[in-house]
C-alpha cells in the first residue's frame, strides 16, 4: 500500500461503496445473482493462489476441499441439526486436516507430477463418496429450504448471500495479505523460484507447503458450505468434478497466479464470459457458447500467460488512462 | 475493459428491450431447461427437437392427429400461442439453478419444464418453488425430487422405485396369465450405487411379495471374468434372474451364460446395458430372449396409430425417431398446454391448481401409460415402464399386455435348443 496515490484512494473508496450498495441498486434477481457467482468464484480463486500462486504447488484437485468443506456442513446440518455457519468452520477444519494428510505424501512430488496426484486424489474422493451410503451416495444431499434466516444459513432474498459472499472473499484476500506480508510469504515464494536455495537457508519446504495447502484448503471448504446453503443440494458430480478443479485453478491463472487481486479479475472476467455466451448462445443447442468461451481462454493463454493481472501492469504505463480507470489500483503492487 | 464494459452494458439493455418488444400480448412464455452442451448435448437437442414439434402442435403450426390431447391447443385462452424459451444448464446444477432464476425473472416464463439430469432438476426446481411458479418435470428418475414435499414441483414421469416395482407387477401378470412359475429370483447387479440401490428394492420387494431369493450377487461392473459368478448363479438355479449391468459386463454376462450353459427361464435386465445399441451389434442373435424394462419403444407405434403419426412428424421435420426420452419431453408439454387451456388464465395459482388436476387418459398420449394423474406430491401415478425382448434381433414391447406387440417367448429356450 506504500505507492497509493490520493487519486487512487478516492478509486477505492467509490469502488467500496459501489461494491457495498450494489445488490440495493440493482434489484434484479439475475444480477445479483451473476455477482453472487463472480464473488464466490473469486474467493475459490482467491483461496487456490495461497497454494497455486504463492508456493507454486499447482493443484488440480481443489474440488475435493470445495466438496469435503459441503459435505461437512451439509451432514452436520441434516444429521446433527447444526447451523452451517457452525458447520463452515468445522468442514474447514476436517478438510484442513484432510489437505494435511494428503500434502504430505504428494508433497514429495514436484511440478506435473504433483498436480497429477491433485487430479488423482480428487478422482478417488469423487468415486469413495459416490459409493458412500452414510453420505447418500450418488443420489446427493437434499439440504431443507425451511426454516430460513440468518441461524439456518438459508435465505429467500440474494441480498444476504452477496453480503456473506463478498464477507468470504474479503476474509479470503486479507488471509492471503497477512501471509503474503508475512515471513511466511517470503518463504513460500522462495520455495517457488528456488527451492534449493531456499531449503539451503534452513527453510523447511515440507512445513510451509503444508501451512500453504491447509489455508488453502480451509478457505475452499468455507467457499463448499456457502455453494451447499446456496443451491441447497450437493451431489458427487456437482462438488468434486475435475472440472471444477480446473475452473478453479483457471480462475486464478487467467487473473495472474500469485498476485492478490489476480484471481478476482479472473473470476469477473470468467463469469461474465461464462455466463453472457451462455445466456446469449447456449439456447441454440450447437454448442456456440462453449467455442466462444473456449477461444476467449486460448487468446489470453496465448497473449497474456501472466494473467490480466499482467497484462494490465504491461499497459498501465503505456495507457495513462487506464492508470486512472482501473479500481484494482486502490492495492499497488503485491510485492 | 472499459469498451468490454460498455459492450456488456449494451447487450444487457438490449436483452431487456427485446424481451419487451417480444412479449406481445397472446403469447405464453415457457421456459425450457435442457442440457444443450456438455456431454448430454446429442440428447439435450433431441430433447428440444421434442418439445418444439410438441409446441408447434399447439399453436396449430402443424395440423395433430385426432385424439391428440396437445392438438388441443389454447381455445380457453383465446388461440393464445406457446412460445418456449430454452436455457441450457450444461449438466451443472448451480448452471441449471441459475437457468431457472434468469428464465422466471427476465423472461417471465409462466412455467419450467426440465431438466432431464435429476440432480440438476434438483436445483432448479428449487428456485421454482421459491418463486411460486409450476415446475414441470418430464424425464428425472431419481425418486427422492418428488418426496420434497414441494407445492409447485409435478412430475409425469414415473421414478427409479416405480421401475423395480414394474418387474414384481410383470411377475404377477405372467403367473396369473401364462401359468409362469417364477418364485426364485437370483440378484445379479454391478456394484456402485445404481446396482446397490436396485438390489435394496428388489431385495425389499421380493420379501413384500413372497419370492425367494436365492442368490444375491453385486459385481464390479470393470471385472474381466464372471466365470465364478455364473457358477453360482447356476447353484442356486433360479427361475428369474434379475440383472442390472452397463454395457461391458452386460455383453461379458451373456457370453459366460452360454459358454457355461446357463439359462435361466427369464432373464429380467434393468435397461442400461442391455438396451444400449452396442449390445445386440456385438452379441447379435445370442442377445435374443432377454427381457429388459424400458420407459419407451418405437414398436408401440404398431399398436397406437398416435404414436406412428407424431413419430412421422418428428421424422420429417428433424429426421430422427422418437426415444423414451424425448417422447417424455413431448408429452411434459402436452401436459402444460393440457393444463394452460383449462385454467384459462397464466397466473401461477390458476396453473398450479389446472396441473394438479389434471387427468389425460394414455390414449390421448404418445406413452405407454394408463395416464397422467398426479397425487399430493405432485407425482403421476398413472405412469409405468414397459418391457421389451429381443426377438430377431429387435426390441419389441411384451408388456404391459393391452400395449404390447409381440408375445413373450418364455421360458427362456436353452443354448443348445436355438
Amino acid at each position: 500500500m506504500k505507492n497509493l496515490k490520493s487519486g487512487n484512494i478516492g478509486l477505492a473508496c467509490l469502488a467500496t461503496v459501489v461494491v457495498l450498495s450494489f445488490p440495493l441498486l440493482v434489484t434484479q434477481p439475475t444480477y445479483q445473482n451473476f455477482a453472487i457467482l463472480v464473488l464466490m468464484a473469486a474467493q475459490l480463486g482467491v483461496a487456490w493462489n495461497i497454494l497455486g500462486g504463492y508456493a507454486g504447488q499447482v493443484s488440480l484437485g481443489h474440488a475435493v476441499f470445495f466438496g469435503i468443506g459441503a459435505y461437512t456442513s451439509s451432514m452436520l446440518v441434516t444429521h446433527a441439526g447444526l447451523s452451517p455457519w457452525f458447520g463452515m468452520l468445522a468442514g474447514g477444519v476436517v478438510t484442513s486436516l484432510f489437505a494435511l494428510a494428503i500434502g504430505w505424501p504428494c508433497f514429495r512430488l514436484k511440478g506435473h507430477y504433483f498436480a497429477m496426484a491433485t487430479i488423482a486424489v480428487a478422482e478417488i474422493m469423487q468415486v469413495v463418496i459416490s459409493n458412500w451410503d452414510y453420505l447418500e451416495g450418488a443420489i446427493g444431499i437434499y439440504l431443507p429450504m425451511a426454516p430460513s434466516g440468518f441461524k439456518a444459513f438459508v435465505f429467500t432474498s440474494k441480498i444476504p448471500y452477496y453480503y456473506i459472499a463478498l464477507g468470504l472473499l474479503l476474509f479470503s484476500l486479507l488471509v492471503n495479505l497477512a501471509i503474503e506480508r508475512s515471513h511466511v510469504g517470503y518463504y513460500l515464494r522462495a520455495i517457488k523460484d528456488e527451492p534449493e536455495a531456499a531449503r539451503s537457508l534452513g527453510v523447511s519446504l515440507t512445513r510451509y507447503k503444508l501451512v500453504a495447502i491447509a489455508a488453502s484448503s480451509f478457505l475452499t471448504a468455507m467457499g463448499g458450505t456457502l455453494y451447499a446453503q446456496k443451491e441447497l443440494f450437493i451431489d458427487p458430480p456437482s462438488m468434486l468434478s475435475t472440472q471444477l478443479s480446473i475452473k478453479i485453478a483457471l480462475i486464478a491463472i487467467l487473473g495472474g497466479v500469485g498476485t492478490l487481486f489476480g484471481p478476482v479479475v479472473g473470476a469477473i472476467v470468467l463469469i461474465t464470459i461464462e455466463e453472457m455466451s451462455r445466456i446469449y448462445f447456449g439456447s441454440s443447442g450447437q454448442g456456440t457458447d462453449m467455442i466462444i468461451y473456449g477461444a476467449i481462454i486460448i487468446v489470453v493463454a496465448v497473449y497474456s500467460p501472466s494473467g490480466l493481472i499482467g497484462l494490465w501492469r504491461q499497459a498501465k504505463g503505456a495507457l495513462p488512462f487506464w492508470r486512472a480507470a482501473a479500481p484494482q489500483a486502490k492495492v499497488g503492487e503485491p510485492s | 475493459m472499459q469498451k468490454f464494459i460498455r459492450h456488456l452494458c449494451v447487450s444487457a439493455i438490449s436483452l431487456v428491450m427485446a424481451a419487451g418488444v417480444a412479449r406481445a400480448e397472446d403469447e405464453i412464455r415457457i421456459g425450457v431447461i435442457y442440457p444443450l452442451t456438455g456431454a448430454a448435448a446429442s440428447t439435450g437437442v433431441e430433447l428440444k427437437a421434442a418439445a418444439e414439434l410438441a409446441a408447434a402442435v399447439v399453436n396449430k403450426e402443424i395440423p395433430a392427429p385426432p385424439g391428440l390431447v396437445a392438438g388441443v391447443g389454447l381455445p380457453n385462452l383465446k388461440g393464445a400461442k406457446i412460445k418456449l424459451v430454452f436455457g441450457d444448464h450444461q449438466g451443472n446444477p448451480q448452471v441449471g439453478a441459475t437457468e431457472a432464476e434468469r428464465l422466471i425473472t427476465q423472461e417471465h416464463v409462466v412455467a419450467l419444464l426440465g431438466c432431464y439430469f435429476s440432480n440438476v432438476t434438483a436445483t432448479a426446481s428449487q428456485v421454482a418453488e421459491r418463486y411460486g411458479v409450476p415446475f414441470l418435470n418430464g424425464s428425472s428418475s431419481s425418486t427422492p425430487l418428488s418426496q420434497r414435499g414441494f407445492k409447485w414441483f409435478f412430475r409425469t414421469s414415473p421414478h427409479d422405485d416405480l421401475f423395480v416395482a414394474n418387474f414384481f407387477e410383470f411377475f404377477k401378470d405372467m403367473e396369473k396369465t401364462k401359468g409362469a412359475k417364477l418364485k426364485t429370483l437370483a440378484l445379479f447387479n454391478e456394484n456402485t450405487l445404481w446396482g446397490g440401490e436396485t438390489t435394496k428394492l428388489e431385495t425389499r420387494l421380493a420379501e413384500e411379495q413372497g419370492y425367494t431369493v436365492a442368490e444375491k450377487i453385486l459385481y464390479p461392473a470393470k471385472t474381466t471374468q464372471m466365470t465364478s459368478e455364473v457358477q453360482r448363479l447356476k447353484a442356486a438355479s433360479p427361475e428369474v434372474v434379475m440383472q442390472s449391468s452397463y454395457l461391458g459386463d452386460a455383453i461379458l454376462a451373456m457370453k459366460t451364460y452360454k459358454e457355461l450353459g446357463f439359462t435361466p427361464a427369464m432373464l429380467m435386465a434393468n435397461d442400461a446395458g442391455f438396451s444400449d445399441s452396442e449390445f445386440l451389434k456385438t452379441l447379435g442373435k445370442d442377445g435374443d430372449f432377454i427381457l429388459s424394462r424400458e420407459v419407451w419403444s418405437l414398436d408401440l407405434a404398431e399398436k397406437n396409430p398416435l404414436i406412428r403419426q407424431v413419430n412421422d412428424m418428428m421424422k420429417e421435420r428433424n429426421k430422427i425417431n422418437f426415444t423414451g426420452n424425448s417422447s417424455r419431453e413431448f408429452t411434459a408439454i402436452a401436459v402444460i398446454a393440457d393444463a394452460l387451456n383449462r385454467a384459462g388464465s397464466t397466473a401461477p395459482e390458476a396453473l398450479r391448481k389446472a396441473l394438479s388436476e389434471t387427468d389425460i387418459p394414455g390414449s390421448a398420449t404418445i406413452m405407454p401409460w394408463k395416464g397422467i394423474k398426479f397425487d399430493q406430491t405432485g407425482q403421476n401415478t398413472l405412469g409405468s415402464g414397459i418391457i421389451v425382448q429381443v426377438q430377431n434381433g429387435q426390441y419389441v414391447t411384451v408388456w404391459p399386455f393391452d400395449v404390447a406387440t409381440k408375445d413373450v417367448v418364455y421360458p427362456m429356450p436353452a443354448w443348445d435348443r436355438r
